[in-house]
């Protein structure tokens, strides 16, 4: 036990709990700004189940990754596909989604059992040549598929975004059927470009309806979703209606300046133009930059990259493919909702609806994001003998 | 043992890594733009959805007599108010229904029901959300107290402490002071605020004509609204100033010793210093009490005190005119003289002159026989003038009317100035389209007919008999003096002063001057309007004192009088003598 504690990476911890920390307190700025007195206290809940999230951390860095993810990879995929379908028939709805069961969300567990299941099954690759071919992608395309499928049937496109990322990253560092992967992400940055060209074309003042409806014929998007494309392409048309959202979050991030205005200071946020019901969640980023300015947006930017940076080098370092994929599985997963989450609030990509890790007050994804680390910190600790 | 496949894997891991850090840095460049680069900006359109700017209004400056006689005045007022911000709800509607609700139960805690509509509840709310709606103005200190007592029962209502006018001296040259009302809309026209207070603005009087000068410099109060518009925070930015006070030469005690005359009378007086054209008082009867209006003019004082044959606020002194009558014989003297009538050049009164089938009584039956300029004017001769304008014409007496001031704005620092009417062939043919007749002059030469003046014209009118010139009359202390050379020689002037003393001195106007300390010089007058059964006389009486060097220039008119000798001549003794006090031995003025 000794031994494992000298081995246990510090770096990570303390970034993770530092974030946990600046997280609590926007929790705690965003909630109080609301009229509910029900989310005046969820900075404390956040508080609980950070608690909740370390003891499970600890447990899972302590012990052998190899052991638990052989024992538990297959049989907790399984049970998360249990668990997705049970959220479509008996879920809870709210803002137009099914997500919730009972008090958590499925499809945040979801991701990281895909992530496991991809490392238990792509970690032994070595000794399994067929799996880098193009029969080992289907497998990947399967265990993807079908999770991918149910998580879109909430529907809940944010995290999608989040896990096709991360699982595109596991499959071509595991080597597998890499000329196909680079292949399909050229296909994905054509057909992305191509739907932002068409609905840029559609959207163009001056266009004609008739001219408008045939061409978003051919977009393969929801009305919603083309007004966030049509938002982020033309964010100053509307300020009132659809870009509102945005208007307010670059108001607020902006107006923060250099050095914010301060704890629980933020007008933006306080006088509720930022609209309430995501203030706490997917644009927390807004009451946080706010308030802490462009010095607390780096130090922020300074604590993922602490916390990401140690995450690959144990990936680097692991002592078996498992261990190296399932930490990269779990940083890229971390790193593309701290990217999409920060870069849709400040209008580089898109609105989407997807929680920035730590900051957000979803204590589902705050536990999952937790779970993953400690697989991640017994990687490191269970790394390769000769390496240090 | 590591494999070749292990190695490039590694690899890839590794540029993974390069990859988050990159992407780390972007996001910080891209923060860099829209915090350091662009915050100002931002930072501008985060203030204006925020923040908005009301125009706050000081107190308004006071009203002062010549000698510091306090005229119009504020006093503290307390109102109620609800703040919108206390009755958040979902939906607009619940808002403006719970504010609704609230005010009933205020209403009857405090018994003075409210006089806002649900409508006007849900203007503001609409409008001017981030302003606390005032529903009750200026309470009294019982139904405060009352409400205090249960204001915690009571949230989202408060007191406002504003300042409503007072005028402490009540019906004291009501017509002159004028009153206050509010501003109809609170929204600004200006860029830079949006909300204006409710202010005080002058509707009538000097309250009218000095608004600009008595308001003083508003205030600058900054409100937070949240995204609903709700007022979340106020902060004084600027701090209204008061409005510097308003000195009038205004004498209350002559003010008040002609108010004294007028009382029970529909009439006017004026009395100005003839020297430099101060006004010194200037009444109008019957009058009203100012602070009857106050906070606002309602429509039941409305219909009270304006809205009957009385007419109470109908300014008598400047606004209305009058026929002149025999007033108007020293003008037709004085055109008489500059056309080259000698003053000794006698007519003959036989009691009536005739022109054509008209005939013109004059007011000694038996008539005066030959009579003189001097004499037609102590006399009031009828006949000797009528001859006289005839004699001169028509340009020539009107051109004399013209210089002494009439038929033009007396040009009073006032928003009621009428010009009154020295006819014309054109005027007499466009406004009764009737062609000027020989025995229109007639009239006109002994101030009938077409002939309109106001009081303070002919006051104005009797001073510069006195001293020569034309005054522009004036109410504030320090409005520049304005002065006319009238266009009459000296001696042309004398004689009529001499006239104007013998009206005095055993002339038809002797009641004037008995027992004033100084000489009176004056002119009676008597105009007949209407026909028939409405046939009713005006009565006037203008002067000047003391008639060697006049310092007071007065006149006065009283309707339905019986004569300018009996009904006038006594109320300007009397408010002479309390402007020269009285003189000691009883023996006249002989």
């Amino acid at each position: 036990m000794i031994d494992k504690l000298k081995r246990f990476n510090w770096l990570m911890f303390v970034a993770m709990l530092a974030l946990v920390a600046l997280g609590t307190a926007a929790i705690y700025s965003a909630g109080n700004a609301r009229t509910e007195e029900l989310f005046h206290s969820m900075w404390k809940a956040n508080l609980s189940t950070a608690v909740f999230g370390l003891a499970i951390y600890f447990v899972l860095a302590f012990f052998d990754y190899r052991r638990y993810l052989n024992l538990l990879a297959a049989p907790s995929y399984l049970f998360s596909l249990v668990l997705l379908v049970a959220v479509l028939i008996v879920g809870t709805s709210t803002y137009g989604g099914r997500r919730w069961l009972w008090f958590f969300q499925p499809s945040e567990v979801a991701k990281l059992c895909v992530i496991a299941a991809l490392a238990w099954i792509y970690g032994s690759a070595d000794e399994r040549p067929w799996l880098r071919k193009f029969y080992g992608f289907l497998v990947a395309l399967a265990v993807i598929g079908v999770p991918a499928l149910l998580i879109l049937l909430e529907p809940d496109l944010g995290t999608m975004l989040a896990l096709l990322p991360a699982t595109l990253v596991m499959l071509f560092v595991a080597r597998v059927w890499r000329r196909g992967i680079l292949t399909a992400a050229c296909i994905a940055a054509i057909v992305v470009s191509a739907v932002l060209a068409a609905v840029y074309e559609a959207e163009r003042p001056g266009v004609t309806e008739a001219r408008k409806a045939t061409i978003l014929k051919f977009v393969p998007l929801r009305p919603h979703q083309v007004k966030r494309v049509k938002i982020f392409l033309f964010p100053d048309e509307d300020p009132h209606a659809a870009g509102y959202t945005l208007r307010q979050a670059m108001i607020s991030i902006g107006s923060g300046g250099f050095s914010g205005k301060g704890f629980r200071k933020g007008e933006t946020n306080h006088l509720k133009y930022l609209p309430q019901s995501i203030s706490m969640n997917d644009f927390i980023f807004c009451v946080y930059a706010e308030e802490a300015g462009f010095v607390g947006s780096v130090v922020l930017l300074a604590l993922f990259g602490t916390l990401l940076v140690p995450c690959v080098w144990t990936a680097y370092v692991a002592a078996d493919g498992r261990g190296r994929l399932v930490s990269i599985g779990v940083s890229t997963l971390v790193f593309a909702h701290v990217f999409i989450n920060i870069a849709m609030s400040i209008g580089l990509v898109p609105i989407t609806g997807l929680p920035l890790p730590f900051i957000s007050a979803g204590r589902t994804f705050l536990v999952t994001v937790m779970a993953g680390l400690g697989i991640v910190q017994s990687v490191s600790i269970h790394r390769r003998e000769n390496d240090r | 043992m590591r494999s070749e496949a292990s190695i490039a894997s590694d690899l890839s891991v590794l540029a993974v890594g390069v990859i988050f850090v990159a992407g780390l840095v972007a996001l910080g460049f891209r923060l860099a733009q829209v915090q350091l680069v662009d915050a100002a900006k931002h930072s501008y359109d985060g203030a204006r959805q925020a923040i908005r700017a009301v125009q706050t209004a000081g107190p308004r400056g006071r009203i002062l007599a010549r000698d510091g006689t306090v005229l119009a005045d504020n006093r503290a007022s307390v109102s109620i108010a609800v703040n919108p911000e206390g009755f958040q709800r979902r939906s607009w509607n619940d808002t403006v229904l719970a504010i609704s609700n609230a005010v009933d139960a205020v209403a009857a805690t405090i018994d003075i029901p409210s006089s806002l509509t649900t409508n006007a509840i849900a203007r503001h709310v609409r409008q001017q959300l981030a302003r606390p709606l005032i529903v009750w103005r200026d309470v009294g200190d019982e139904p405060i107290a009352r409400f205090a007592e249960r204001a915690a029962e009571f949230p989202g209502f408060t007191c406002i402490e504003t300042e409503e006018r007072v005028y402490p001296e009540g019906r004291l040259a009501a017509h002159v002071i004028g009153f206050v009302g509010r501003r109809e809309t609170e929204s600004a026209g200006s860029e830079k605020f949006n909300f204006r207070d409710k202010e005080m603005c002058g509707r009538e009087g000097l309250e009218a004509f000095y608004d600009s000068y008595l308001r003083g410099s508003s205030g600058e109060l900054q409100v937070t609204v949240d995204a609903r518009g709700f007022a979340v925070e106020k902060t004084v930015l600027v701090e209204a100033r008061r409005g510097p006070d308003l000195r009038l030469s205004l004498d209350v005690a002559m003010q008040r010793a002609v108010e004294r005359q007028l009382r029970g009378e529909r009439g006017a007086c004026a009395v100005i210093d003839p020297r430099n054209g101060a006004v010194l008082a200037l009444a109008s009867a019957p009058a009203y009490d100012l602070n009857l209006l106050v906070p606002q003019l309602t429509p039941e004082i409305n219909d009270r005190l304006f809205r009957n044959p009385r007419n109470d606020y109908r300014n008598r002194a400047c606004f209305e005119t009058y026929a002149p009558g025999s007033t108007f014989k020293p003008v037709t003297a004085l055109a008489g003289l500059a056309a080259g009538v000698p003053p000794e050049v006698s007519y003959e009164c036989t009691g009536v002159f005739e022109l054509g089938g008209m005939k013109l009584h004059c007011a000694r039956r038996w008539g005066h026989g030959p009579i003189d300029m001097k004499h037609a004017i102590k006399e009031s001769c009828n006949t000797y003038f009528s001859n006289l304008g005839c004699d001169i014409g028509t340009n020539a007496l009107f051109s004399a009317a013209r210089a002494m001031g009439l038929g033009a704005k007396t040009g009073i620092d006032f928003p009621q100035d009428s010009a009154g009417v020295v006819p014309s062939e054109e005027y007499k043919r466009s406004h009764y389209d009737l062609p000027w007749y020989a025995s229109d002059l007639a009239h006109a030469s002994i101030g009938q007919g077409q002939l309109l003046v106001t009081p303070l014209q002919m006051a104005r009118l009797a001073g510069a008999i006195g001293t020569g010139f034309l005054t522009r009359p004036r109410l504030r202390a320090d409005s520049p003096v304005e002065r006319t050379p009238l266009p009459f020689s000296a001696k042309n002037l004398a004689v009529i002063r001499e006239g104007m003393r013998m009206v005095v001195d055993g002339g038809t106007g002797r009641l004037a001057g008995d027992g004033v300390a100084v000489a009176v010089a004056g002119k009676t007058g008597t105009a007949e309007v209407g026909l028939g059964a409405t046939r009713r006389k005006n009565t006037w009486f203008i002067a000047y004192a003391p008639a060697e060097k006049p310092t007071v220039a007065i006149a006065m008119v009283i309707e339905n009088g019986e004569s300018g000798g009996t009904t006038t001549a006594p109320k300007v003794n009397a408010v002479l003598k309390a402007i020269f006090g009285e003189r000691e031995t009883g023996n006249g003025n002989r």
